[in-house]
């Protein structure tokens, strides 16, 4: 009996053994996920329409969002690469060809149990397909979604308004960005790392253009 | 890594304060034996957390059921990390990743063992040992907060050749060495990294008894 204890102390042991790599290894850039509809054609899209805030996703379930200088240095760079892409951003929804949504995600935790990969449809104040006209009624993804979610992500839908010509029709996502990462305790870092992960979301999406 | 050397020290510690008084010397009881090693290992044919690591460790223990001849069983366990710099990643014909990583393989083999010795007294005893059973293994990709991994069984074999020296040969607690060859069937991929089977080369230093 008494041999027996050193093998299950050697069972106990190797349960929780394996040595996770350093961390602190790992760049500061956001990791950045891109996907789109590949029977979308770009080059038919000429103008986009962005909204003047980013959605702020918290544990409240109130919607709150960043405006001014919080926001300006996003949507300003979203606009850059939109711009440098050959879109023209316009001032109404309804001229619009496309619409630009950004979202801010500050607490995975609020999210973990949500069973569904689209929970943030459900948002209270997220971009209902309604914001873009009362032509639509519902999201759909035309290629399957593949979010994860972590702390200090951002969320960027580019969403195909072309159709208005009927209600009550599904609002297509014809491409979407995620990008994550650790936040700094500098904002001039945040600002930065953010910045250079919206230009790494386009600079992977050459698709992305109508010229 | 402040865990693991305890654990891993606990262990050794342990099976020493329990063993080591239910042996006596050699004409008492010398049908049975056991090792605790720390090993070194290097995966090899593929490129997947192929850094060579010391982060492991190996138990075994057998029983003679001829003066040369043991059988027995074992369990190992052996981190491997390699990193990975920044690089856009095509997930599929649409989507595209861009991140650098810390790769990590884990592998756990266990199962029954054959021993041969080649000498059954003196100070020096060579032997030769073949091992079979199953192979857990997690294959994972960190990524700054999270990780994504997929774990896999498999069949394990193992050939070894090693020596036990034992200072004082009426007491048989001594010096452990052994290199060993790992081959298991385990099967998996990661993002864009596919493993097909795990090649394992390394040593092992311990103590036997």
């Amino acid at each position: 009996m008494k041999k027996l204890i050193p093998i299950l102390f050697v069972v106990a042991a190797v349960t929780a053994c394996q040595k996770e790599p350093s961390l602190s290894k790992l760049d500061d850039d956001y990791v950045v996920f891109t996907d789109y509809d590949k029977s979308a054609s770009f080059g038919d899209y000429l103008t986009y329409y962005m909204p003047d805030s980013v959605l702020l996703i918290t544990d409240s379930e109130k919607a709150t969002y960043w405006t001014n200088d919080e926001a300006n240095y996003i949507l300003e760079t979203f606009a850059e690469n939109m711009a440098a892409r050959g879109f023209m951003l316009v001032d109404s929804k309804e001229e619009a060809d496309l619409g630009l949504q950004v979202s801010y995600i500050e607490d995975v935790h609020y999210f973990v149990n949500y069973p569904s990969p689209n929970w943030w449809w459900g948002y209270p104040g997220y971009w209902g397909p309604g914001y873009w006209g009362p032509y639509w009624s519902s999201w759909y993804y035309p290629y399957p979604v593949v979010y994860s979610y972590s702390v200090n992500s951002f969320l960027a839908e580019l969403v195909d308004l072309t159709d208005q010509t009927t209600t009550s029709k599904r609002l297509p996502v014809l491409w979407d960005t995620y990008m994550a990462g650790l936040q700094s305790s500098s904002p001039r870092v945040n600002q930065t790392l953010v910045i250079r992960a919206i230009d790494q979301a386009f600079n992977q999406s050459p698709y992305l253009t109508n010229q | 890594m402040k865990t693991i050397k305890h654990i891993s020290l606990w262990v050794v510690a342990a099976a020493f304060m329990v063993v080591v008084p239910t042996r006596g010397n050699a004409q008492a009881v010398s049908k049975t034996y056991f090792n605790v090693d720390w090993q070194f290992n290097a995966p090899m044919g593929n490129s997947y957390a192929d850094k060579a690591s010391g982060w492991g460790m190996n138990f075994e223990g057998g029983y003679y059921v001829m003066p040369h001849m043991a059988i027995g069983a074992y369990i190992a366990y052996h981190t491997n990390n390699k990193y990975i710099d920044r690089q856009t990643l095509a997930l599929s014909s649409s989507s595209a990743l861009t991140t650098d990583q810390q790769h990590s393989l884990f592998q756990l083999p266990f199962g029954l063992l054959a021993k041969y010795r080649f000498t059954t007294s003196g100070m020096f005893e060579p032997y030769m040992t073949v091992k079979m059973g199953a192979n857990y293994s997690r294959m994972s990709s960190y990524m700054q907060a999270w990780e994504l991994y997929r774990d896999t069984w498999g069949f394990a074999v193992s050939p070894e050749i090693g020596i036990s020296i034992f200072p004082s040969p009426n007491y048989r607690y001594g010096l452990h060495l052994a290199m060993y060859y790992n081959y298991a069937t385990n099967k998996s991929k990661v993002l864009t990294y596919e493993i097909d089977g795990r090649s394992n080369l390394g040593f092992r230093v311990g103590i036997s008894f």
